[in-house]
């Protein structure tokens, strides 16, 4: 059984969404996370900006 | 020469502390009064709490960093308000007990020209039988990781549950809130990841059992109300968001649930429908439930008038509007802007310390007329604003009395939160989200409350990366050191 099908055994979990193999791995990819971490301080600031 | 007065040295008090008295400079006094020798960075509390993390590495030294700015530091709680002076004498005051070791209990008057309270919650343990030792502290049958000291304590019960665990005993954890009307449901949730993280490293993940509880009528409230963000392209409930996390990890959850005693190894709740039940445990991290620190305020004749001031649950009532109103007439502008007491424009609240005007979360009560229902968040980012703001206010009314209030509602306010699922430089992750504003405005923004151009959410490395920065970037900014009026609150 696949990790992302495995928890769906418990019933409560029926009702939601879990990542797949490709998403987990990219959630710790290194370059594809610096990418993200750019991209996140980008929208971060913004909402920084628009606060003060 | 005029004197501010700041109670309370933690992120709002500390904030409104330096601004003011760097913008002041040496023409008036800056006074900070708090019980704590020491600043802590409460949100890396929770790595502490897991062994990632020591108590030095989140706590810092009040005394050199407040001489160095020229703020005049008193190691002391501040116990009653006189706004009004005493008789004889108009000059507002305010009482406070040394806590430091020198002057322990001694107590002392302070005039004031402008008085801010940021005292921040009492972690009002005792609200929930059990929880609490009966003496205002915490108890023995569960841990905590509001304070450094507690997050050390925790890690400490942490690594016996870890060692049964590696000895082939089962073990069970729960983690969540300790009473209906908690709020910080964010660093529970925090503390719930990084303990399964940690078990994953240790390889015992398989031999505990980990289930949170919490007072949240769905998962992902967070004492917001959820929002909605943009994840991926989509605009997403935080119900899904969450629901998705604590499905992947393995975490069940109970929610609407208030837990209403505490005993050894037990956690007894009350859930929105009647159902009682019990959840045993090996090992418990429940959030207490905040109130104001219990400040009282007395008239020129030395009658009671704490109430006029105070709400009842301790906080400082300010420029909210208090009017009872169903939750389908709450309002944006039912929000305070200039955090000002109504009755006495020279006293302020800022952070934990100002009454809200009602929750945010749509409220709940169990069919037994139990509240239960998250009490608004009012940490971190906003709080820094709100320092900011009026430390600003109250340096332009020192010049003119006169000066319009600088504003800052959370209604038009964002705040950046970054939530750890687990510490790691290469395996660590984080839901790195944004809400603006915080407080919903459906009038504006009819269907989800908020801006989801500026609202959203991603777990990932990334997110671990910045909350490791901003725990470096907010201590060097706490600690006065070059350039730190750069780093926004």
């Amino acid at each position: 059984m696949k990790q992302e099908e495995k928890n769906f055994e418990q019933g409560q979990f029926t009702l939601t969404m879990i990542p797949g193999s490709f998403a987990r791995k990219m959630r710790t990819c290194i370059l594809w996370q610096a990418f993200r971490f750019a991209v996140i301080n980008i929208k971060m600031l913004v909402v920084v900006s628009k606060s003060h | 020469m005029a004197r501010l007065i700041v109670m309370g040295g933690g992120v709002s008090g500390h904030t409104t502390a330096t601004f003011a008295k760097k913008w002041l400079g040496k023409d008036h006094e800056v006074v900070v009064v708090t019980p704590n020798s020491q600043w802590n960075w409460i949100p890396s509390n929770i790595w502490v709490g897991v062994g990632q993390m020591t108590k030095e590495e989140v706590v810092f030294p009040l005394a050199p960093v407040y001489e160095k700015a020229g703020i005049d530091y008193r190691q002391a709680k501040a116990v009653s308000i006189h706004p009004d002076g005493k008789e004889g004498d108009d000059t507002p005051y305010i009482t406070i007990e040394y806590t430091s070791s020198d002057k322990a209990g001694q107590t002392e008057e302070v005039t004031y020209d402008y008085l801010v309270n940021a005292t921040g919650p009492k972690l009002n343990f005792d609200a929930t039988p059990g929880l609490g030792n009966g003496e205002g502290q915490m108890g023995s049958h569960t841990v905590s990781v509001c304070t450094a000291d507690h997050a050390t304590h925790a890690n400490e019960e942490l690594q016996k549950i870890f060692d049964k665990a590696k000895a082939g005993e089962k073990q069970k954890i729960l983690v969540g809130t300790g009473h209906g009307m908690c709020t910080c449901q964010g660093a529970a949730f925090e503390y719930i990841f990084n303990i399964e993280h940690e078990a994953k490293k240790a390889g015992v993940r398989d031999m505990i059992e980990i289930k949170w509880i919490s007072n949240e009528s769905f998962l992902g409230d967070f004492g917001m109300g959820g929002l909605h963000m943009k994840v991926g392209g989509y605009v997403v409930s935080s119900k899904l968001f969450a629901e998705s996390l604590f499905a992947e990890r393995d975490v069940p959850w109970l929610i609407g649930a208030h837990v209403n005693k505490v005993e050894n190894g037990k956690a007894h709740y009350e859930l929105l429908d009647g159902t009682m039940g019990v959840e045993e445990f090996d090992f418990a991290m429940l959030i207490p439930p905040f109130a104001g620190v219990g400040l009282k305020a007395y008239a020129k004749d030395g009658s009671d008038m704490t109430d006029k001031i105070i709400a009842p649950n301790g906080f400082m009532k300010v420029d909210a509007d208090y009017t009872p109103k169903p939750y389908e007439e709450w309002k944006a502008s039912d929000w305070p802007r200039t955090y000002q007491n109504p009755d006495y424009p020279n006293m302020f609240a800022a952070g934990i310390a100002f009454a809200p005007p009602h929750l945010i979360s749509k409220p709940m009560q169990s069919v037994n007329g139990t509240p239960i229902n998250p009490t608004p968040p009012r940490t971190g980012m906003p709080a820094g604003i709100i320092g900011k703001a009026v430390a600003y206010t109250i340096c332009d009314m020192i010049k003119d009395p006169n000066a319009k209030p600088h504003e800052a509602s959370m209604a038009e306010m964002g705040a950046a939160c970054v939530a750890s699922a687990g510490k790691g430089l290469t395996t660590g992750t984080a839901a790195a989200m944004t809400v603006y504003p915080v407080v919903p405005d459906f009038e504006k923004y009819p269907g989800t409350g908020r801006d989801t151009d500026y609202t959203f959410g991603e777990i990932g490395l990334a997110g671990h990366w910045i909350k490791h920065i901003l725990h470096h970037m907010f201590i060097w900014k706490a600690k006065l050191k070059p350039a730190w009026t750069l780093i926004p609150e």
